[in-house]
């Protein structure tokens, strides 16, 4: 990864090439997306198969096919792309360049596609080569986004793709980080969880501890440089800190005898629920990892703190009421509100990073649900629908995207979906039950 | 009394003292022998005394090993079988509660006793759910189920350094499968015996 990061940031060419081939009467209307309005549009979107630069012919063709594949894939995984098929296109897929003049724009508005993407290699060099890639409006018959790299290793490939996305996301929404981000989450192998990672589209995966112990319910660190979980083991619970780079784990004893559910907040100071009192209540830790002083002090249970971008709202499941209900606590005012209503079993919330949602699960007849509940109007709305149970909804760094564990296919896995409840997408971990995913933005992206 | 009578009263005394003279001379008994004799049996007797204090003291003490190694081995089978009846004790509870029913303090009552008779025993107290809820708030749930049976305890005497808790929550499930039966036996406080 370091080499990768290392190479690609050396010889990363990021080239704009923004506005401006064509005059087209209609070319100051810029074709963007508003994810979180209501009645989200769907925009056919097409990859053309990669041509080559300067050349008749590839030397190595896997390379440019892996860019198209990867591309369509991670596209796929943004519910307000529609990914337009090769046989979909009238006159055959091909284009004749990268650039806007090599395009025969009229049989892709045509065949309804609304942004292309070419993708052009230079293996002169030797694959797998220099690579442009562009997106082009094809309404507005102008090129939106354009982008080289150098490439030096296949293995760089992926992690070009997604930047290229990422920059792409930016521009059709204004939010890019869904594919700068990376998820922590539980893995259980045997009687042992350990904390993994992958990436949003389910491309590396990586195993961080090996403590043969229970490790449950990661947070990042806002710098993404450290996790923090609950960790079971001598008949006890310790907070654990995974510093990321050194990936050192650190292991700290506080008083009584639970640590649930740590969570940064936007100060960097950790919200934990401990017991010293004799009852599981919301504490402070000071930068030390020590207990500092209560959030939330009540003779019920309080679990599962969550904070938004500012660090003022911090929403909380809590057992006040004689069942768990979520809350949302004013941390200047010191006002709790509560949240959830309905049900008899609301635990797990999540808030936006603009604090305006809670995304929560509601044990059903039919399992727990995703709901998510709008703090401005006090309305709340369904997300996921099942089958089996769906828990652990995450907020996306992006405010949009919600990454749930699901039993829908038997065992715990990882979906993505968003706040308007779109289609859930596995993201692939393996065989093994994979739960409560967090996410945290890639250091040096 | 005449002279012949004398005479002849004289030759019986005289051969009465002769023959008296020759008994000394065959037996001759002598007086001290016969003094020594009671001292030694006093003596002899008291050895024996003594030599049967120590048999009985032996003895005594053999019996009091034997019985104390069946003790010894008695109170090991009795301390095995009171940790063995610890650890299959289980207590059970009601989904979102952690309210000890009333079977539950008859097993606690019976935990308490045992540990009062052993001193030695130390309990870890397990806190466990079932998968219905939702994990972190799992893990606080099984934290009041072990504290419930903690404070029980406490309530009966047993002193609290001897004793702690920890939930493991639903990560820990006696039964995986997902049905009433499984559920409710997964709602439970469980004890592990501290070697």
């Amino acid at each position: 990864m370091t080499y990768t990061r290392k190479v690609l940031s050396a010889s990363l060419l990021a080239i704009f090439f923004m506005g401006i081939i064509f005059s087209h009467a209609l070319a100051q209307e810029s074709l963007k997306i508003d994810i979180f309005g209501p009645g989200q549009d769907r925009i056919n979107i097409f990859v053309a198969p990669p041509n080559p630069l300067e050349d008749d012919t590839f030397i190595e063709k896997q390379s440019p096919e892996k860019i198209r594949s990867l591309l369509k894939e991670n596209l796929n995984l943004l519910p307000f792309l529609n990914n337009t098929r090769d046989g979909e296109i009238l006159g055959g897929p091909e284009v004749k360049g990268v650039r806007g003049a090599d395009i025969d724009f009229r049989k892709f508005s045509l065949s309804r596609v609304d942004m292309l993407v070419t993708i052009g290699v230079d293996q002169r060099e030797g694959p797998p080569g220099s690579v442009e890639i562009r997106a082009f409006e094809i309404f507005g018959q102008r090129m939106v986004l354009g982008k080289a790299y150098t490439l030096h290793d296949p293995d760089q490939i992926p992690q070009m793709v997604r930047r290229f996305c990422a920059d792409l996301m930016e521009y059709l929404t204004g939010h890019g980080d869904f594919f700068r981000s990376v998820l922590a989450f539980e893995r259980k192998i045997g009687e042992v969880k350990e904390i993994w990672t992958v990436n949003p589209s389910g491309r590396d995966l990586r195993q961080l501890t090996s403590l043969g112990a229970i490790a449950l319910s990661p947070d990042w660190s806002r710098d993404g440089e450290k996790i923090a979980f609950s960790l079971l083991r001598d008949n006890q619970h310790y907070l654990g800190v995974l510093n990321k780079t050194t990936r050192d784990v650190r292991v700290y004893d506080l008083p009584g005898n639970t640590v649930i559910a740590p969570t940064f907040s936007p100060n960097g100071h950790i919200a934990v629920s401990i017991d010293p009192m004799g009852r599981p209540d919301i504490y402070w830790l000071d930068t030390s990892f020590r207990m500092d002083r209560p959030i939330m002090e009540h003779w019920a249970i309080d679990v599962s703190p969550s904070f938004d971008r500012t660090g003022r709202r911090m929403a909380f499941a809590s057992g006040r009421l004689g069942n768990p209900h979520i809350f949302v606590l004013d941390l200047e005012s010191n006002q709790v509100r509560r949240v959830s209503y309905d049900g008899r079993y609301n635990t797990n919330p999540t808030i936006s990073p603009d604090g305006r949602y809670i995304a929560f699960t509601r044990q059903t007849p039919e399992g727990h649900r995703v709901f998510l509940s709008d703090l401005d109007t006090g309305r709340e709305r369904q997300i996921s629908f099942g089958p089996g149970n769906d828990e652990d909804p995450s907020f996306a760094p992006d405010g949009y995207f919600i990454a749930f564990s699901s039993s829908r296919s038997g065992n715990y896995k990882l979906y993505l979906t968003t706040r308007n409840g779109d289609t859930p997408v596995l993201i692939p971990t393996g065989d093994s039950h994979a739960t409560a995913p967090a996410w945290g933005i890639e250091q040096d992206f | 009394m005449n002279k012949k009578t004398f005479t002849v009263l004289l030759v019986l005394a005289f051969a009465l003292i002769l023959s008296f003279g020759c008994a000394k001379k065959e037996v001759a008994p002598p007086t001290d022998p016969q003094e020594i004799s009671a001292e030694e049996r006093a003596r002899l007797a008291e050895e024996e005394r003594r030599r049967e204090l120590e048999r009985q003291a032996l003895e005594e003490k053999r019996l009091q090993e034997e019985r104390m190694a069946r003790e010894r081995e008695m109170d090991q089978k009795q301390y095995q079988d009171v940790v063995d009846e610890i650890l299959a004790s289980r207590i059970h509870f009601d989904f979102d509660s952690y309210e000890l029913k009333p079977e539950a303090r008859s097993s606690l009552q019976k935990i308490a006793e045992h540990m009062k008779r052993f001193n030695n025993l130390r309990l870890v107290i397990e806190g466990h759910c079932d998968e219905r809820g939702t994990a972190e708030y799992n893990l606080a749930l099984g934290e009041r189920r072990a504290r419930a049976a903690y404070e029980f305890l406490i309530l009966l005497g047993v002193e609290s350094a001897r004793m702690q808790i920890i939930s493991y929550g639903e990560e820990r499930p006696l039964d995986p499968r997902s049905n009433e039966t499984a559920w409710a036996l997964n709602r439970r406080a469980e004890f592990k015996v501290l070697q």
